[in-house]
């Protein structure tokens, strides 16, 4: 083990171990997607290192620090088995800065960390959209940028502090640029290439199956679904319907998803009014988009309709997303429903539910009309005294018999389930949709919140001249027969009392003032494209913004900061003109120079007495002093208190005497 | 590329040095005197920023294009703090220096900070000598820089260098002073003559022994550094305070040491030589003493400043003039 050779440029434990700090700092962002071995290597590589510069050793020797490099990085690509992408990038990455800190030796070796400590920092915001990260990543670089501070050569009296100002300083003069340059610098709509996605999250939400209780366990969640801001009018309550899966497969007990086809033309007409909305969605590792029923036009070009009128998209919804989507809530069948459609949405399993198939048998030979049956159906939840509870009793095989005849007790899964089995018991085409109702409007902001616990279920039949039909059972369920804690959901559109509408209206209002920003903050800043852009030169009072005055305003703007910085840069840097001490000074140099002896720019005040001596000695002596007082108080290393009340006096009272007898001696000699 | 870099640095030198012709100390850094390009790390961290905003566009991560151009914009700003570090800064220095063949010219320069910020690391560079200070506000800082000189005669630099990296080491902002520096390098003493006064009088060593009171001149307080044998022993043991007898032959009999003495060496060897016997004169005895080499002559007389004026003229000997 080799002592450290001491050079003018070998770091000092400290500065080691403040950049050790930043980089430990901005790897926590990392480390849930980093190996553990790649955690515990560049963890034990700074413990080293710093432990060695702390008893003022050097680093390792060559051949152990490249064995130890190549082993790292070969374990790392038998692992991956690739460096692109963000992940592996940011492992990669978070090896080489741990290994490089590990040889660091010169204060180069820091610099070098620094740069890997920035991107790192880019490479956790490339797959995030929070604001809080952006802070704290932030604050990361700011940091590093304080330790690159101290990577000076003179020595420094007051450390930290000073340093750490003065590199919020230059973060404060860089912010105006960095906004207009983020303002108006272009962007592109998809990717310029293709990255492979991250590790796939856990699913939330509705499932693309349903079995009785599933749905209840979701209302009890008040996780957010998605948000909702219409664009011009805001649909009734009673056509608020934001549909999901659409089940056809029903075994008894549970609803299935059978494979939905890509619809293969317009087989709705759009008839009604047309609302235009952005749905935010949240990841939920699925790949259905929720709309309003129907979706006619929306801005995901990979986003198609299936056959039974779902939204979906190939890929797995594992980042927040935004949709633009036109919906109808009427609409019009251009086409007969499809026998194969028909089969599968009268299927009923053979061994099951025996006594209600009976009902529906008896309720058939009553009404043979498909409407007339439907609304004797509705008749019985209505008439009959079934209830409506977040607890549910359970349910055997033959769920939809116990429900109907034994426990009267249940969700809307439970009212959809049996709904549609009665309906096809009739053979009547009838399909469970699932989804999300009602939501919570946030005042605020003007926007509409779909927590989990909005999860509906309700049915779609197909009558004979109206096309797929919704129906709805569970608002058939009579208001009073809503179990208590329940009431008034029902009734006024939204079924649930959510978390947002609790008693306490100051928490349910911070609640949500604090979604509006969270809103805001995705749509104004996560969201921001061209199209924003163009609105914002739009109310900049620019008419028909293109790229093309998109880059003007750019230059317009950076040229403007740059004059401000440069003003400020250069304000920052003249004395305070209310140092009185200066301002004597100046009243010094304007009496002496009014004597005949101006101070040139470059002369100090220490040169300028040495010449007044020589071309004056007359006033050599009281001009001396003070100018060398003055010298003494602006530079000197101590003050005496008084001192610079008396330098101010004396120089009130200096008064270049004999002016009149100096030119006149010199006119007689 | 470092040949390529030098030729750089000639050509940018000689091209400022016609810019701005010779500067008239102290000299006040301005504006369009102070170049400012990146450094190493500078390029990498622009290639980094480039691949920062290109990763931020293709995941359409706003914040990361944020990230981004927050970082390029802290390097703009470090480029503007860089210049700033000079900008305003009062440099002064002792044009003309002497020093001894094979020791080092010290050269003072003089840092003021008359503005309202500090100013960090800034480097005084001459030749490939660099020193480096920070001027807090409203300070000075003296700045030595010792230069080899390694032969006899009078070394010339046109300019020296203000060079500073701070604040994060992005950037390097430099200016020249167009200062003629002159470092007058005197003759490192050798040869091995004894000093002309002894061979020419060895008699009188004895008659120096025998000094009487007749040459006695009075008192004078002791300074350190006064050979013993002057001490005036007597006046110390009557309780007065320690005094030196001070002898009227001392000052009388000034020492010439002559060019022309050292017959049959060659001309560095001579000065060589006369080097060394005012390096002698002025340590070893009490006499003034004088020179006479071509063209020149310098009278009697001792001190440092004497010493030097000497010594200077060595160093020019033979020196086309300036």
């Amino acid at each position: 083990m080799k002592l450290a050779a001491p050079t003018a440029t070998r770091v000092t434990y400290e500065q080691l171990r403040w950049m050790s700090a930043c980089l430990v700092l901005a790897l926590v962002v990392h480390a849930t997607s980093l190996p553990v071995w790649l955690l515990a290597t560049v963890a034990a590589a700074i413990a080293i290192r710093l432990a060695l510069c702390a008893r003022g050793y050097a680093a390792p020797s060559r051949a152990l620090r490249i064995g130890v490099a190549v082993a790292a990085i070969a374990i790392l690509f038998l692992q991956l088995h690739t460096f692109n992408g963000v992940a592996a990038g940011s492992a990669l990455l978070s090896l080489v800065a741990g290994l490089k800190l590990f040889e660091t030796e010169s204060r180069r070796d820091l610099h070098v960390v620094a740069l890997i400590v920035y991107f790192l920092c880019l490479a956790a915001l490339l797959t995030s959209e929070s604001f809080w990260l952006l802070a704290y990543l932030l604050t990361v670089s700011w940091l590093t940028s304080t330790t690159l501070l101290r990577l000076t050569h003179s020595p420094q009296a007051n450390g930290w502090r000073r340093n750490a100002r003065y590199a919020a300083r230059i973060g404060a003069h860089a912010l105006p640029l960095a906004l207009v340059l983020w303002l108006f610098f272009p962007r592109f709509d998809g990717p310029l290439w293709r990255v492979p996605s991250g590790a796939r999250g856990a699913e939330t939400g509705l499932g693309d199956t349903m079995s009785p209780g599933d749905i209840t366990d979701l209302a009890l969640s008040d996780e957010i679904a998605f948000r909702v801001r219409f664009q011009g009018a805001t649909p009734p309550a009673a056509e608020r319907y934001w549909r999901g899966p659409v089940l056809h497969d029903f075994d008894g007990r549970t609803w299935g998803r059978s494979v939905a086809f890509r619809s293969t033309g317009p087989d709705l007409a759009p008839s009604g009014p047309g609302y235009d909305y952005v749905v935010s969605l949240e990841p939920n590792q699925h790949n259905w988009i929720f709309a309003l029923d129907w979706p006619d036009r929306w801005n995901l070009s990979d986003a198609y309709l299936t056959s039974d009128g779902m939204l979906v998209r190939p890929a797995l919804l594992s980042h927040p997303i935004d949709v633009s989507i036109t919906s109808h809530t009427h609409v019009q069948p251009t086409a007969p429903l499809s026998d194969a459609m028909r089969r599968r949405d009268t299927r009923l399993p053979e061994q099951r539910n025996p006594r209600s198939r009976e009902l529906a048998a008896q309720l058939r030979r009553a009404h043979p009309d498909d409407l007339g049956y439907v609304n004797a159906v509705l008749d019985i939840f209505r008439r009959q005294p079934f209830f409506y509870t977040l607890e549910p009793p359970p349910l055997g095989v033959n769920s939809i018999d116990e429900f109907l005849f034994d426990t009267r007790r249940g969700f809307c899964g439970h009212y959809a389930s049996a709904f549609a089995a009665l309906l096809r018991a009739a053979g009547i085409p009838t399909r469970v949709v699932t989804g999300y109702h009602g939501g919570t409007y946030n005042r605020f902001a003007d926007y509409w919140i779909l927590s989990q616990s909005d999860a509906h279920a309700w049915d779609e039949a197909w009558i004979e001249g109206r096309g797929w039909t919704r129906f709805d059972p569970t608002s058939a369920v009579a208001p009073g027969r809503v179990e208590p804690g329940l009431e008034g959901s029902l009734a006024s559109g939204a079924r649930l009392a959510g978390p947002w509408r609790r008693p306490l209206s100051w928490l349910s209002d911070a609640r949500l003032q604090f979604d509006a920003l969270r809103q805001l903050w995705r749509e104004r800043i996560l969201r921001f494209d061209q199209r924003s852009q163009e609105r914002l030169l739009s109310s900049l009072g620019i008419p028909d913004p293109d790229g093309e005055k998109i880059a003007m305003v750019m230059g317009a703007g950076l040229a403007l900061v740059f004059i401000w910085l440069t003003w400020q840069i250069r304000h920052e840097q003249r004395p305070d003109p209310k140092d009185p001490v200066l301002r004597a000074y100046g009243k010094l140099c304007r009496k002496l120079a009014a004597a005949g002896l101006a101070r040139r720019p470059s002369e100090g005040a220490e040169d300028f007495a040495r010449r007044v001596a020589i071309e004056r000695p007359d006033l050599g002596a009281r001009a001396g002093t003070l100018l060398r007082r003055y010298s003494r108080l602006r530079y000197g290393a101590s003050r005496r208190p008084g001192a610079e009340r008396w330098f101010i006096a004396r120089v009130r009272a200096f008064k270049p005497r004999g002016i009149l007898s100096a030119v006149k001696e010199r006119g007689q000699g | 590329m470092a040949r390529f870099r030098d030729t750089a640095i000639a050509r940018i030198r000689a091209w400022s040095a016609r810019r701005h012709g010779v500067d008239d100390l102290p000299v006040k850094i301005e504006r369009r005197r102070i170049y400012i390009v990146p450094t190493w790390f500078g390029l990498m961290l622009t290639a980094l920023l480039i691949a920062m905003l290109v990763a931020g566009l293709n995941y359409s991560s706003n914040l990361g294009i944020a990230f981004a151009f927050f970082m390029a914009s802290t390097v703009l700003v470090a480029m503007h703090h860089c210049h700033r570090n000079l900008l305003g800064l009062t440099v002064d220095a002792k044009l003309e220096v002497d020093a001894l063949a094979g020791a080092d010219a010290l050269f003072f320069f003089m840092l003021r900070n008359e503005s309202a910020v500090d100013r960090r690391d800034v480097e005084v560079r001459l030749d490939t000598v660099v020193a480096t200070r920070s001027v807090a506000i409203g300070c000075y800082e003296e700045v030595m820089l010792a230069v080899p000189v390694a032969h006899r005669g009078v070394s010339r630099w046109n300019q020296f260098e203000l060079r500073t990296t701070y604040p994060f080491g992005w950037f390097r902002a430099w200016t020249y002073v167009q200062a003629p520096l002159t470092a007058f390098v005197a003759p490192a003493p050798g040869g091995n003559r004894p000093l002309p006064a002894v061979t020419a009088a060895s008699g009188q060593a004895a008659r120096s022994e025998s000094r009487g009171e007749e040459d006695f001149a009075g008192l004078r307080s002791y300074t350190p550094g006064i050979p013993l044998k002057h001490m005036a022993w007597k006046t110390l043991a009557r309780g007065g305070e320690a005094a030196v007898r001070v002898y009227s032959d001392l000052g009388a009999r000034p020492e010439w040491l002559e060019w022309t003495s050292l017959e049959g060496l060659d001309t560095e060897t001579r000065l060589s030589q006369l080097s060394r016997w005012i390096a002698e004169s002025e340590t070893g005895h009490q006499r003034p003493y004088g020179i006479r080499i071509p063209g020149v002559e310098i009278p009697p007389g001792r001190g440092p400043a004497h010493r030097w004026r000497c010594l200077r003229a060595l160093a020019c000997h033979g020196m086309p003039p300036t």
